[in-house]
């Protein structure tokens, strides 16, 4: 291999920093250059080594994860893949960190016996993928300041929206929700791919910075207008029309595409429940999962889209669908937003005009 | 990379005792740290952060047991006003320990301890001050509060089940909560289950049923919410199904519309609540990060970056062939002396000199650089004090501060492994013997506040290291007494010992540890212990004390075990070698300078009077013969080695001897020579300490100041080494 991946480890704990690199040393195409114990040595090897991607532990002495996470973004970004522990601290910081534009997340395996080789393989995914994304500046710096959230609308909504994204999903969702109105007429459902205990904080986060209502879903939770609910980790989401009204409903039924929650799952009873009201979209991350789902949305009768090439961080998952022929629509994340909103506004009938000429075709 | 799973988890694990060790004493050192500064949430931070990376490795290494409790304990310091609690200290040197043990014990395969008593105590730091709970537990109340408003039972109804209780509520019906429970003799609780449903569903409209429908757990009972028409009684009648429901409980749960509209607006007030509380955190966090980085020694860090982890035994490996190198120079300059001997006009010789002197100089770096990796600074070791000092000052009730100096100090790691245990011994002792209580203290006019101090410094080719402490000294009369009623001495020879000779009976093995001498001095316990170690080290210990004002014991030590700088003599044709740093001076004499004194061999040397050390017969010449005295310091005493010859001064590579081929503890060690000759390196505490025990008249042997006993002679001369080719 003449071009290997060059990675630089930072993690306060020397087990880690041989753990780590043990991890990657399985791809021959990864090349562990370096390991820092600090902030400040990240920094400094940065710059001597310029690695192609860093994994960064979040909990270290003098400079903490967070703090060199901005100044690496400030100085010259380079991919950061953050290694995080299960714990409700590390939700929060770990999202703080996807929030500042680091690429990805794994989180620190709980057993060795059990989730070793599990985690090494996603730490090698991710890794790669972080090592071909091309950096872009930070979409969110325009991001508008939080609105009042409507009131609980009681009407149905107009369209159910599922959303299927993965990796650079935290930071594309936040932009995306914050492009759309308290009044939206949607319901949205997401499925991130993430793990337990993630989920709950990154709604809460979510909802925090957008003028949505956003949760983390429980089964039997209505799909309300401006509701934004968020498939937990760990569990697969569906969703059911019922007499008295529509509701999300979770199970844990076995893995599929290897991702629990699967996209694939939602988009599916998506299509089934909901059939020509039903929005599919895809967004970035890696992998195929989704994509048959939003085939079945399509087949039904729903809308379909996929987020575009460059606006993605990692463009697995739409260009799956891409390929197969599912994606009715293209969309750059930043029309994303007002495409939506032309799509269920038709129901209701709002501002049809304004957002429809955001609207691009795809192909 | 082809190293298979397990050898790797073998390797990790490996990785991990001895990483986390590191992590144990920054623990140790943060908790001693905030015991000085309770309160201080920087420090809880730093304690927070060091578990959480002890959490996070033993994890990763499949330690369950330690992660979990590690985990425990971290969460119970991320939750605001558990820092603030001075059981915080208190809970961290506790799991010091007991994270030590665990660790100790999965080391050595063994049972774990119970994790439990910690467990409870790292519990109760949570749950003590009401009044300022927690933002966790904060938030878990008002989440699970919100929706159960109106209900009493433990079920959370979901969105969908409550909209369809208000609409019931709306259409005029009333909602009803019903509990079942199953007769525990039902033999199909499930279909039973099923069989209440169908029945209640006969009056009125089934809204909501815990546990599922679907759920295959048998459960001891079922709860329904019913929106029906029907009366409680009519419904209660209803469910019961003979040897099905045992018991019905029905409650009216929605009379009117405005018990649900209280729990939305109790749900509203609590999302604000959430946010503010995010913003706070928010606040802290940002707080944090500044105070972190400002404070973090860095320079400690530094030192630790680019640090390598290597396998003691491999640098032995190297080190060994530095040896061998050696060997191999010497070699080189003897038939480099040979050759010039021989052809005293050639040419060549400058070459060869030049490039010896090249190579004799490269090598001299090589062997300290490799030395030099197993040189670690004492602070390692010094370490570790500060929480024994607390720990034992608190047991015998002294006040006591630890004063340390000198930790950059480099020592080998070897030797700094083997004198932990006589070090701790030592700092032990002067906390517990040493220093005063604090009350006697006073009344004697020194400060309430004992102190001991740990220093350590090079001198020469040695490192000193030295326990000090300023409390009530060691009385030699006491330890006169003591000796001649425990028949180590008589009382007349008693009286002729000096105060610092009388002193060392403490480091004579047997010197008793009877309370009373611990009470007095409280020094003998163990010290023979502790000197043969310094010996085995080839290293001594030395005392000072002054009675009301404090004791000083001095451990020197050489950098590093495997090769010297020795002195080279000659005994009865054979040959040994001494370390050079224990020569004082080298003297020339006449038998004729040394004198008798109570059958031992003195010379008086310029105005010092020194014992003598005889290894071999006095030569035939009589009283006229010369003679070479080599004066030594063994402790901090001199004493005069009577030798026939000197060879010269040499580095030595030390090799060790097995006790198959060897049996007295009078010689160190055997190293090979460039002819390869092989010379004994003397033990010279041993060989001191052979004189001191020998008695004339016991060994029936007229030849006083004789060294060797006949058969350690033998034992030296039957050494297949000695003298030979190797």
């Amino acid at each position: 291999m003449r071009n290997r991946v060059r990675v630089l480890v930072v993690d306060d704990s020397a087990l880690m920093r041989k753990l780590i690199p043990q991890m990657l040393a399985a791809d021959e195409s990864l090349e562990v250059v370096g390991t820092a114990m600090d902030g400040n040595f990240c920094l400094k090897k940065i710059e001597e080594l310029k690695p192609n991607v860093v994994t960064l532990d979040l909990e270290m002495p003098g400079m903490n994860g967070i703090d060199t996470l901005k100044e690496i973004m400030r100085r010259q970004p380079v991919p950061v893949i953050v290694f995080s522990s299960h714990s409700t601290e590390g939700a929060s910081v770990t999202l703080k960190a996807l929030g500042l534009g680091a690429f990805d997340f794994v989180t620190k395996p709980k057993d060795a016996s059990a989730h070793m080789a599990e985690t090494a393989r996603e730490l090698i995914a991710k890794v790669k993928a972080a090592a071909e994304c091309k950096l872009k500046p930070r979409i969110l710096a325009g991001t508008q300041p939080k609105q009042e959230k409507a009131s609980v609308s009681s009407s149905s909504p107009t369209k159910v929206v599922g959303i299927g994204v993965s990796t650079g999903g935290p930071q594309a969702m936040e932009y995306l929700l914050t492009q759309l109105p308290g009044d939206f007429p949607g319901t949205i459902v997401v499925v991130q791919h993430m793990p337990d205990g993630f989920t709950d904080m990154f709604a809460r986060r979510l909802d925090e910075t957008c003028s949505l209502r956003v949760k983390e879903a429980q089964s039997g939770d209505l799909l309300q207008r401006g509701r934004v609910l968020i498939c937990p980790g760990s569990r697969h989401m569906k969703v059911k029309r019922l007499p008295l009204g529509d509701i999300a409903v979770l199970n844990d039924e076995p893995r599929v595409n290897g991702h629990r929650p699967s996209a694939d799952v939602l988009l599916r009873s998506l299509a089934e429940e909901f059939k020509t009201h039903a929005v599919g979209v895809l967004m970035t991350g890696m992998g195929d999962d989704g994509a048959e789902g939003l085939g079945a949305v399509k087949k039904e009768g729903g809308m379909t889209i996929a987020q575009s090439e460059d606006s993605c961080v990692v463009y697995g998952m739409p260009k799956a669908a891409i390929e197969r022929g599912y994606a009715i629509r293209v969309i750059a994340l930043d029309v994303l937003g007002a495409t939506l909103q032309a799509i269920c506004g038709r129901g209701a009938g709002s501002e049809m005009g304004s957002a429809g000429r955001a609207v691009r075709a795809g192909h | 990379m082809t190293t298979s799973p397990d050898e790797r988890g073998a390797e990790l694990r490996e990785l991990f005792f001895e990483t986390s060790q590191e992590l144990l004493q920054a623990l140790n050192e943060e908790a001693l740290k905030l015991e000085k500064n309770p309160g201080d949430e920087e420090i809880v931070r730093v304690i927070r952060r060091t578990v959480h990376t002890l959490k996070g490795d033993s994890a990763a290494c499949g330690l369950r047991e330690l992660s979990e409790l590690a985990h425990e304990f971290e969460d119970a310091l991320s939750l605001e006003g558990t820092a603030t609690q001075d059981a915080v200290a208190e809970i961290a040197f506790a799991s010091a320990d007991l994270f030590a043990e665990m660790i100790a014990a999965y080391r050595g395969d063994r049972k774990l301890p119970s994790t439990r008593s910690l467990s409870k105590r790292i519990k109760d730091l949570t749950a003590v001050p009401a009044a300022k709970k927690t933002r966790r537990t904060r938030k878990t109340a008002g989440k699970a509060s919100a929706p159960r408003v109106a209900l009493k039972p433990a079920a959370d109804w979901t969105e969908y089940e409550k909209l369809a209780m208000t609409q019931a509520q709306a259409s005029g019906l009333a909602v009803y909560h019903v509990v079942a429970k199953i007769d525990p003799h039902c033999a199909m609780p499930i279909a039973g289950r099923q069989l209440i449903h169908n029945a209640l569903g006969s009056v009125g409209q089934v809204v909501a049923v815990r546990p599922d429908a679907k759920s295959p757990a048998a459960s001891k009972q079922v709860e329904f919410v019913l929106a029906s028409a029907q009366t409680v009684d009519q419904i209660a009648a209803k469910g019961r199904i003979p040897t099905i429901a045992e018991e019905v409980i029905v409650e009216l749960m929605l009379a009117s519309t405005s018990a649900l509209k209280k729990a939305e607006v109790a749900s509203a007030v609590v999302r604000e609540d959430d946010a503010e509380e995010s913003l706070q955190a928010e606040a802290n966090a940002a707080f944090t990060h500044v105070a972190a980085s400002g404070t973090e020694p860095a320079g400690i860090r530094a030192a630790q970056e680019n640090v390598l982890r290597v396998e003691a035994g491999r640098i032995d490996n190297v080190l060994n062939l530095v040896g061998e190198l050696i060997i191999g120079k010497s070699m080189l300059q003897q038939a480099l002396n040979e050759f010039s001997k021989r052809y005293p006009k050639e040419l060549l010789r400058g070459k060869f000199a030049d490039a010896m002197g090249f190579q004799a100089r490269v090598l001299n770096d090589l062997q300290r650089s490799v030395m030099k990796i197993r040189m670690v600074p004492v602070d390692q070791l010094f370490r570790r004090f500060p929480r024994m000092v607390r720990d034992v000052s608190r047991q015998c009730g002294r006040e006591v501060e630890l004063a340390v100096s000198g930790q950059d100090t480099d020592l080998d790691k070897g030797i700094l492994d083997a004198i932990a245990e006589p070090l701790t011994h030592l700092v032990r002792n002067a906390v517990s013997h040493g220093i005063e209580p604090a009350e006697e203290r006073r009344r004697l006019g020194k400060s309430s506040h004992g102190v001991v101090k740990l220093n350590a410094y090079h001198q020469g080719n040695q490192v000193v290291v030295e326990v000090t402490d300023d409390g009530r000294g060691i009385d030699a009369q006491k330890i006169r007494a003591k000796a001649i009623e425990l028949g180590m001495t008589t009382a007349e020879e008693a009286a002729r010992l000096n105060d610092t000779e009388t002193l060392d009976f403490i480091f004579r093995p047997g010197f008793s540890t009877a309370d009373e001498i611990t009470e007095v001095s409280g020094r003998g316990v163990g010290m023979d212990v502790v000197q043969s170690v310094l010996h085995r080290l080839k290293g001594s210990i030395s005392m000072e004390t002054r009675p009301g004002q404090g004791t000083t014991f001095r451990l020197k030590l050489p950098l590093t075990l495997a090769i010297i700088k020795a002195l080279l003599f000659w005994v009865e044709q054979r040959l040994y070698a001494i370390p050079l740093n224990a020569v004082v001076e080298i003297a020339r004499t006449a038998e004729s300078e040394v004198h008798q004194v109570d059958n031992y061999e003195v010379l008086q040397l310029r105005n010092q009077v020194l014992p003598l050390l005889r290894m071999g017969r006095p030569a035939d010449g009589g009283r006229h013969s010369k003679l070479f005295v080599l004066v030594i310091l063994v402790g901090e005493r001199k004493y005069g080695l009577i030798v026939d010859a000197l060879e010269g001064e040499e580095e030595l590579v030390i090799k060790a001897l097995d006790d198959q081929t060897f049996s007295t503890d009078l010689v160190s060690g055997a190293s090979i020579l460039g002819d390869g000759r092989v010379v004994l390196i003397l033990n010279l505490p041993a060989v001191v300490e052979h004189v001191a025990r020998w008695r004339p008249e016991e060994a029936g042997q007229a030849n006083s100041g004789l060294l060797l006993s006949h058969t350690d002679r033998v034992r030296l001369a039957m050494t297949p080494a000695v003298g030979g080719r190797a």
